[in-house]
């Protein structure tokens, strides 16, 4: 479904040339949910947002035959001064979907109320999460980018989240981020590791999990001597 | 890969492209209004306060020193032909400067490209001072200090060449502003002389061939003389080079356009 072609990323900080991506190339499987996970700085992020198209790898290629979401995460595209329904409209009209449909979803999902009609600059970061995951949710992707976010809201919220999820599921594959090995258990049944000495896939979460945490014992060992 | 696919295919596939770069533009548009002028109601107001201001603080300035109009019969007109084309150019080169830095949380959504930004933001610009161009003329007509334009085409074209020009500098700007912020200051410090070097209170075919050789480097210039020769039946500049203004207006838009596609990685955007 989503297809690299021997892609590389650097980004280049004061002068400095930092590879982040090394001639990388991987299919993404199109029945599976798959985690990306390694430590910090190791290029998660980035490449998930060269896998929604809203960065370009510096070079090779990248192949969606599928509808991709925008990545979902901390940062958020919303604009301080509007109100949620307007930056809701904006998302809609850019997608091309039914901006009243999706408001109404949100407002069923996101339990935000009153405050929709507020700008966002008034909103807590929990509620910019909401916000945007139920806006992400309203519209339909053949494939969801989760960068950290599930774990925002109460339990109810989270129990919210799960259902959706779930219906989801049948129709739509997950790529997600994520430290917290539960939800990488609970959402994705493959993944990759990306490390600063390469990325490897695994074809089972449990290997994925236990390469993970290997990999970290290491640094650990690494930075303590 | 567009080898292997049917051309029928790819036809389909530039018609999507296509279709999803309007729609972005439109929802960019939309978004623009609301954060340009949306957040104070007097938003668009200021926008015809402004030159407004300008014409009546010239006019009493010219008129209290006895002064006859630099052409015609009317201080206003002549001072507005002036005002509102170095405004229009102004307009842009102001707002596109900052547009890729403004906009990065934009870059989220990924059908969104830096470039329909530029593109929503100048569409904005143009029809707001078209419509302000229109109101301020028919304004002096009413109050009987302009009659109709002798050469509405010409009119349309000035307006046009202006808009393209102020563009150019402002998409070459924006390219240079986002790989050095200082860049700005630059730009605000070579505006400035604008209003005196631009034709804004003196006809530059009455002026001293040694001057006039500076000043018709100035492509504003050429701009305020393209209107005026539009507004006036006999207005007939000798200094209006309108290839000269055009290839300039054309050099820096595809600089513009060009400098964005080649550090657009670097930007970090798509």
């Amino acid at each position: 479904m989503i297809e690299l072609h021997d892609i590389s990323k650097t980004y280049r900080v004061k002068g400095v040339k930092k590879p982040v991506i090394d001639r990388l190339s991987f299919t993404f499987p199109g029945d599976r949910n798959i985690a990306i996970l390694g430590p910090n700085g190791a290029g998660k992020s980035t490449l998930m947002r060269m896998l929604a198209g809203a960065e370009e790898p510096d070079e090779g290629e990248i192949i969606r035959s599928v509808r991709v979401s925008w990545p979902l995460g901390f940062a958020s595209g919303f604009n301080g001064s509007m109100t949620g329904v307007e930056n809701i409209r904006f998302v809609a009209r850019v997608y091309g979907v039914d901006a009243e449909a999706v408001i109404k979803y949100v407002q069923d999902f996101s339990e935000l109320n009153e405050s929709l009609r507020l700008p966002i600059k008034t909103y807590s970061s929990g509620m910019k999460a909401r916000l945007a995951f139920g806006m992400s949710m309203a519209v339909d992707f053949d494939c969801y980018l989760i960068d950290e976010i599930t774990a925002v809201g109460d339990q109810t919220f989270k129990k919210k989240s799960q259902a959706v999820f779930r219906e989801k599921l049948p129709h739509s594959r997950i790529i997600m981020i994520s430290h917290a090995m539960g939800q990488i258990r609970q959402y994705c049944d493959c993944g990759l590791l990306l490390t600063p000495q390469g990325v490897w896939y695994y074809n089972d979460v449990e290997d994925l999990i236990a390469a993970y945490e290997a990999s970290n014992e290491d640094t650990k060992r690494v930075n303590a001597l | 890969m567009v080898a292997g696919i049917p051309s029928n295919q790819q036809n389909e596939r530039v018609r999507d492209a296509l279709a999803v770069q309007f729609r972005v533009i439109a929802a960019l548009v939309l978004r623009e209004t609301r954060a340009a002028y949306g957040t104070s109601q007097l938003g668009y107001l200021w926008e015809i306060i402004t030159p407004a201001a300008g014409t009546a603080i010239l006019v009493a300035i010219f008129t209290a020193i006895g002064r006859h109009p630099p052409f015609g019969s009317s201080f206003a007109l002549f001072f507005a032909t002036g005002l509102l084309t170095l405004f229009l150019f102004r307009k842009f080169a102001s707002s596109l400067m900052g547009v890729y830095d403004a906009n990065k949380a934009l870059m989220t959504y990924p059908p969104i490209k830096g470039t329909d930004v530029l593109y929503a933001r100048s569409l904005l610009i143009a029809a707001t001072q078209l419509v302000i161009t229109v109101l301020f003329y028919s304004g002096l007509g009413a109050w009987n200090l302009a009659g109709f334009p002798a050469y509405p085409e010409k009119l349309i074209e000035a307006f046009a060449v202006t808009a393209l020009l102020g563009f150019g500098f402002g998409a070459t700007n924006a390219v240079l502003v986002s790989y050095f912020e200082s860049w700005r200051q630059v730009v605000t410090i070579l505006m400035r002389p604008l209003i005196f070097i631009s034709a804004i209170f003196y006809v530059p075919s009455y002026m001293p061939p040694e001057v006039v050789d500076w000043l018709k480097w100035n492509p504003v210039l050429h701009c305020v003389e393209w209107m005026r020769n539009g507004y006036y039946a006999n207005y007939d500049s000798q200094v209006l080079d309108q290839s000269y203004v055009l290839t300039v207006a054309v050099l820096l838009t595809l600089t513009g356009l060009l400098g964005e596609r080649l550090t657009r990685q670097q930007r970090g955007g798509a």
